[in-house]
């Protein structure tokens, strides 16, 4: 009951704050549907180069959607003494985050679910071959990257600094992936990059694979819950 | 029965020792109130009470139990005011109170808990349109949704007019009446003696006078206060004073009684006793002999 309060105040709030919804929706699903739309009807690339595109772009809905959007709004809430009065309630400082979490995650989700329908018609880009694979991907995917944006605030010193501390994140997820179109990269970085989550959820919708992706998110999901354990701060520091 | 007990606690940030090793009860239904200037440690004791942190030393016991380690036990049974904490901005007064009551066991009714923090009439207004004494009534309202047991309120009528403060202490004496027990840190010596049964001075991290409001206060003498008439020698006058810039201070146990007899003296030598001011003790005399640091 009082993780689905969270959730439910997450949710609400992820849809009221309009710049929010602007940096974090329609910004990336612009991207995600524009970019194969443009590679199928301005290129010769046709279907095909349309649809590698789109299954790389989940990785710009992870990165902007999940992990941006969490960890703007929990450096947001944390530097306004929000988190603190939140932590008065009888809410437990898990229930708070994975409340949190389970929101942030649902709305990426959705997302990636309504471009994969909105390609199909802007780019023809077929739906999924294996729904339940691609379910399974998108789910995991969207749940680990909004942990990990959760226990990355710790890094952010400043709420007005958080979204400018995800831009690294952002551009390496979208590069490895191949969102950004063809990079040439040294083959021991490339090999670095696929271990990032966001290329393992591509890796697993374009290839129908889940066993090698599932175990990556996992010790990704891991990684991040010890740093949530560990650095999660609840207040702005003192100093 | 004890609500609240600390015994020895201490807690540091970093270098700096906050609390250095306090000792108070609080009896169930009692109002304490915990005064002190800035800086002397109440905010960071009313947090290792919410269980917002963890002791470095000592125990705290809140209705029996650790409030860091039994949190969620003990929060449903505490309501927190915070000295400072935030809202969401963008939420209005009702959705904001019905977000806290989605939080809360057994919330009261939100029109009950608008109408007690005096916000009916603000209901459908933004948070941040809201003035700073109408956010700390709000933040009355939140502390009170779960029909608290005991009440931690730390700065409660910071930027309230007079009218909103004293509605508040209707408020406070109401439930400390049906036996909430309350733990109060302010500013406003008034407030605490007005609604505290009992109450600690804290000075640089520790208790430096404690006990019953009405006996500590009885316990300490009155002030007696006049312009000494010109050329008169303090050392001449029927009972010792203190001059201090052509301002005579003669400290008693009844100042009454030595107002009689200080203006018998003047009257049998045809002095005046200029800006004559009779006081029994107060808090505030308390709280500035007690904390030098003060600024008098």
């Amino acid at each position: 009951m009082s993780l689905a309060a969270t959730y439910r105040l997450g949710t609400r709030l992820f849809w009221r704050d309009r710049s929010m919804v602007f940096a974090s929706v329609v910004t990336p699903v612009g991207l995600a549907v524009g970019l194969p739309a443009l590679m199928r009807h301005v290129t010769s690339g046709g279907v095909a180069g349309a649809t590698a595109l789109a299954q790389s772009a989940i990785a710009i809905l992870l990165a902007i959607t999940a992990f941006m959007n969490i960890t703007v709004a929990l450096t947001g809430r944390r530097d306004q003494l929000v988190l603190k009065r939140l932590r008065t309630t009888r809410l437990t400082d898990g229930q708070l985050l994975l409340g949190q979490i389970a929101s942030t995650a649902t709305q990426t989700v959705v997302l990636i679910v309504a471009c994969a329908v909105a390609v199909r018609f802007a780019a023809g880009v077929p739906l999924p071959a294996d729904p339940l694979v691609f379910a399974a991907a998108t789910i995991a995917g969207s749940v680990v990257l909004s942990l990990l944006g959760a226990a990355y605030t710790a890094a952010v010193p400043r709420a007005e600094l958080a979204a400018a501390y995800t831009m690294p994140v952002f551009l390496l997820c979208g590069v490895s992936a191949g969102a950004m179109g063809p990079i040439p990269l040294p083959g021991w970085l490339q090999t670095a990059l696929d271990l990032l989550p966001t290329s393992a959820v591509v890796h697993a919708v374009r290839t129908g694979d889940l066993a090698v992706p599932l175990l990556v998110l996992a010790v990704w999901g891991a990684a991040g819950l010890v740093a949530l354990r560990l650095w999660f701060r609840w207040e702005p520091r003192r100093s | 029965m004890t609500a609240i007990d600390v015994r020895g606690l201490r807690k540091s940030h970093q270098e700096f020792e906050a609390v250095r090793g306090i000792s108070f009860e609080v009896p169930e239904g009692e109002v304490f109130a915990l005064l002190g200037r800035n800086g002397a440690g109440k905010t960071t004791t009313v947090e290792v009470l919410a269980g917002l942190q963890r002791a470095d030393g000592g125990t705290v016991r809140v209705l029996g139990l650790d409030p860091y380690a039994d949190r969620a036990a003990v929060r449903r049974r505490t309501g927190i005011m915070l000295q400072e904490a935030g809202f969401f901005p963008d939420l209005t007064v009702a959705q904001t109170v019905d977000t806290w009551r989605d939080f809360t066991a057994a919330p009261r009714p939100r029109e009950e808990a608008l109408e007690l923090a005096g916000l009916t009439g603000r209901s459908g207004t933004k948070v941040r349109q809201l003035s700073g004494g109408e956010k700390r009534r709000l933040d009355l309202a939140l502390a009170l949704l779960g029909r608290p047991d005991v009440l931690f309120l730390d700065e409660p009528t910071t930027g309230m007019d007079p009218q909103a403060r004293a509605a508040t202490w209707e408020v406070i004496r109401d439930l400390a009446g049906r036996g909430t027990t309350v733990l109060l840190t302010t500013h406003y010596l008034e407030e605490a003696q007005r609604l505290a049964g009992s109450m600690a001075i804290m000075d640089e991290g520790r208790i430096v006078a404690a006990g019953g409001m009405a006996e500590t206060l009885a316990a300490r003498s009155g002030r007696v206060a006049f312009r000494l008439p010109p050329a008169t020698d303090p050392a001449a006058l029927p009972l010792p004073v203190t001059v201090e810039n052509g301002l005579a201070v003669c400290r008693a146990e009844d100042p009454d009684l030595a107002a009689q007899r200080l203006l018998t003296w003047a009257a049998e030598r045809g002095l005046r006793l200029e800006g004559l001011e009779v006081r029994t003790a107060t808090l505030e005399d308390l709280f500035l002999d007690t904390s030098p640091k003060v600024a008098r």
